[in-house]
């Protein structure tokens, strides 16, 4: 340990696995720690020949756009996890069960209903008429249960005191599930007996909960055993693997727009035995692509007339067309109020304190101390267009203000969250690296989040930019089935044979 | 299964064979003509192309056999080329990587990479037979690692479908270029019947003191039998032609047996009837109208005798099965792979 840890710095962060104030390590890291103190520099580099070994055999990697060979790379794993004690994934899980079914009754009400929340004024009208993902065209198609946000990966990020925060919703097509399986299972192999020693929720479940939740949402006349598929943009996409995953979990076709025809109202999948009807999409391909009858025109991985065939309520598309309003980042802002609104609870999880630039004060207030505060574009999502206050030159902040004076309803600006950092294998020892969080929660009849979820991490020292594009990481997310010092003596039998 | 990828493993399995044929027809016309002081050696190169259907697509340039082995080897824009028919099957194969063994598209992919690394100009200027024998034999690894790999699902018959027709097609071609040179060295009154009679003894034709005149005379037939043995070895068959034919150079017979052998794997009888086979396991009693059209091509050729089909026109009837797989082709798409609603507006959505 004193190798590995040698030099570790907190820099002033809050950190996963050390106390703030003293540096003893958290309880629910105990285990882990110890654990890791006990191998060898030598040991290490084994585990990771094995981690790099499981990684590239199985293909797990992302295509790089902007690459003309399409070099395809993996997403690193880093060999430490990070632990989330079972109280502290309590309050997380059923703050996002919270959010999401409040959110699945804001735009069901808002799609099929009568707007309750913009006629009552919690939302102001404007705001949602001039959100980009707010989509006319989704009018009356309806989704069992409201699950409109079948699947939504809500990222969480840690502030200074380690309160969990929600950054963003991604209620359209949140991507990284895949890792999540993949690093389990890589990890059961690189330290087996970890697992061992404290009891770690599984996730491989996700496949047959993905389809259980599909199959919930069928229309009705689809019957006992509706057929559903994942509709991807193809395999240049960048997330194609993940795709092909999803449909190999789910034992699903895995199509694309062309395999797919619409022939009065009804969705049917091209096969050598001909038509075969098609009740439920689980369609990775985003909004404008969808339906050229209906979006953009030119779109060659739509399927014609898709939209037409949901509101006859003859195949049921999800996640639901439309749901980028709710990704809108000033639509965003309003998550809490409509939580209150429709459950009549105070929310969970906060926000990132947020405010909105139309508002003169709040815009003065902004503009005053623009090298203090985030800024980003509404419309956008994976750090595109952000201005990071205290990171900006003179001249970016400029840009910035000129940009918001311009369209001060495009964009809203945030207090500056810190984001924790855990230790994180870098050469031959430990550094402090920024994290997120993105747990996937999946909603069919009922709400249900996936045990951990992914969480990224930012490998270059001081980044804060923790997307796999972007020199990203990843690290397999344990959520613990008791605290630590809670009832916790069965260890599985099938482990305790395995060498650590 | 998707019709989709039912099509690409088809598809996958048409050009790896494509890859490899072309490459054997390219080797054997060039190392006949090494040894073909008699034969004009553009004329023989145009009629590569024109088996091939690559006269028009090779345009107007002069035909000459370093720019026409270079169109068919190395040329992109050439759809039939080695090397797009090579990038054309690493495409299918990517296509339905999650359906096939990880084997299957690893030996796919390595055939792509390692022709890419080759320099492929320096081997053509100096030792094209190195490079026709490495494709030769990437490709047989590949239907091995199938052949080894696949279940015998619908996607492993589509794919032994493809390549059934592909070869099926292809060696009617190299069989015709063989007869085209044939015709054209002997001048376009000989007859191939005649020819045949006059086979030499391939022990006299190694005979080294023959005298000036009668090498002259024979020159032709001499020559016949070492382009007859290298399209034999060019389609793998010459060690099985002469456990067949003992020591006889036939043209005749190598055309029997190249045609009509229905155990020789590379005969144009036992790849029809293969793919006949494949698509009735695929019907599964369903009539099919691909399976009908190939059935009647096998059969009228079963029943043939040689000497009426040199009678009739060789080059002609080859033409006629050429075409009758490529409707067949047709077929296997329309039945298999154009599944679309029987309203007549939708139709158009197959494009």
């Amino acid at each position: 340990m004193d190798d590995l840890f040698a030099r570790y710095d907190l820099d002033g962060f809050f950190d996963e696995v050390f106390a703030t104030d003293g540096g003893a390590v958290r309880p629910h890291y105990t285990e882990l720690i110890s654990r890791l103190a006990r191998l060898s520099p030598a040991d290490l580099e084994r585990r990771e020949r094995i981690r790099d070994g499981i990684f590239r055999t199985q293909g797990i990697t992302f295509t790089v756009y902007g690459d003309d060979a399409g070099v395809e790379r993996t997403f690193p794993m880093d060999l430490l996890p990070r632990i989330i004690p079972a109280s502290e994934w309590a309050t997380i899980e059923a703050g996002v069960v919270q959010r999401v079914t409040a959110l699945n009754r804001f735009l069901d009400d808002l799609y099929t209903g009568e707007q309750a929340a913009v006629h009552d004024g919690v939302v102001p009208r404007w705001l949602i008429e001039t959100a980009s993902g707010f989509t006319r065209e989704a009018f009356g198609i309806h989704v069992p249960h409201a699950a409109r946000c079948l699947v939504s990966g809500v990222d969480l990020v840690r502030d200074d005191e380690g309160t969990y925060r929600v950054l963003e919703d991604n209620l359209r097509n949140p991507s990284g599930i895949s890792y999540v399986l993949e690093n389990r299972a890589a990890m059961t192999r690189v330290l087996p007996l970890a697992f061992a020693e404290q009891r770690v929720r599984p996730v491989d479940h996700y496949g047959p909960m993905l389809l259980k939740a599909l199959r919930e949402v069928a229309p009705p006349a689809a019957g006992e055993h509706p057929t559903a598929v994942v509709l991807t943009p193809g395999v240049f996409n960048s997330a194609y693997f993940e795709h092909a995953f999803l449909a190999r979990q789910m034992g699903v076709e895995l199509v694309e727009g062309r395999d797919l025809v619409v022939d009065e109202h009804v969705v049917y999948m091209r096969t050598t035995m001909g038509l075969q009807r098609v009740d439920v999409i689980y369609r990775r391909v985003d909004d404008p692509f969808l339906d050229p009858v209906v979006f953009r025109p030119d779109s060659a991985l739509g399927v014609p007339g898709l939209l037409s065939a949901a509101r006859a309520g003859n195949v049921t598309i999800t996640n639901a067309v439309g749901n980028g309003v709710a990704d809108d980042k000033a639509v965003y802002a309003f998550v809490p109020d409509l939580i209150r609104y429709f459950l009549g609870e105070d929310p969970i999880l906060p926000n990132v304190e947020t405010y909105l630039l139309w508002d003169p004060e709040q815009r003065e207030a902004v503009l005053e101390r623009l090298g203090e505060v985030v800024v980003k574009p509404v419309a956008e999502s994976g750090g595109y267009g952000m201005l990071i206050g205290p990171h900006a030159t003179d001249e970016e902040i400029e840009t910035t203000r000129q940009a918001v004076l311009a369209d001060p309803r495009g964009y809203i600006a945030q207090e500056v969250v810190s984001l924790s950092r855990h230790p994180t294998l870098i050469g031959d020892r430990m550094e402090g690296r920024h994290v997120d969080l993105r747990p996937f929660a999946i909603a069919g009849e009922h709400v249900e989040v996936v045990p951990g979820g992914l969480t990224r991490v930012a490998l270059k020292r001081g980044s804060l930019v923790v997307n796999s594009s972007q020199g990203g990481g990843s690290k397999d997310t344990w959520v613990l089935d008791d605290d630590p010092g809670g009832a916790n003596g069965a260890v599985p039998i099938g482990l305790l044979r395995q060498e650590a | 299964m998707l019709a989709r990828l039912a099509e690409n493993l088809f598809w996958a399995g048409r050009y790896v064979e494509r890859a490899e044929d072309t490459a054997r027809m390219v080797d054997v016309t060039y190392h006949t003509l090494l040894e073909s002081p008699y034969v004009e050696v553009a004329h023989a190169w145009a009629q590569l192309l024109d088996v091939l259907h690559l006269r028009t697509d090779f345009g107007d340039g002069p035909i000459d056999q370093d720019r026409v082995v270079q169109f068919l080897v190395l040329e992109a824009s050439n759809p039939g080329s080695i090397t797009s028919s090579i990038a054309q099957a690493r495409e299918n194969t990517r296509s339905v990587r999650e359906l096939v063994s990880t084997e299957l598209w690893e030996s796919v992919n390595d055939l792509h990479l390692a022709f890419n690394a080759r320099d492929l100009r320096g081997e053509l200027a100096d030792q094209p037979h190195a490079l026709f024998s490495f494709i030769r034999r990437a490709s047989m690894t590949i239907y091995g690692v199938a052949s080894e790999t696949m279940p015998r699902d619908e996607g492993w018959r589509f794919m032994a479908l493809g390549r059934l027709l592909e070869r099926a097609e292809m060696t009617c071609r190299l069989i015709d270029v063989r007869y085209a040179q044939l015709e054209a060295m002997a001048g376009p009154s000989r007859r191939l019947a005649q020819a045949a009679t006059a086979a030499p003894d391939p022990d006299r034709v190694s005979d080294a003191d023959e005298d000036a005149g009668g090498l002259l005379a024979r020159g032709a037939d001499r020559t016949d039998f070492h382009h007859w043995v290298a399209v034999l070895k060019s389609a793998s068959a010459f060690e099985a032609y002469r456990r067949r034919y003992r020591s006889s150079m036939d043209p005749a017979d190598v055309v029997e047996f190249l045609l009509l052998e229905p155990d020789l794997p590379r005969s144009v009888q036992f790849c029809l009837n293969g793919a006949v086979h494949q698509l009735e396991v695929l019907c599964g009693g369903r009539p099919s109208r691909a399976a009908r059209m190939l059935g009647r091509t096998a059969a009228s050729l079963r029943y043939r005798d040689v000497a009426e089909l040199f009678d009739m026109g060789l080059h002609e009837l080859l033409d006629d099965v050429q075409d009758q797989i490529a409707s067949a082709a047709e077929a296997v798409a329309d039945e298999f792979f154009r599944a679309h609603p029987s309203g007549a507006m939708h139709a158009i959505a197959t494009a």
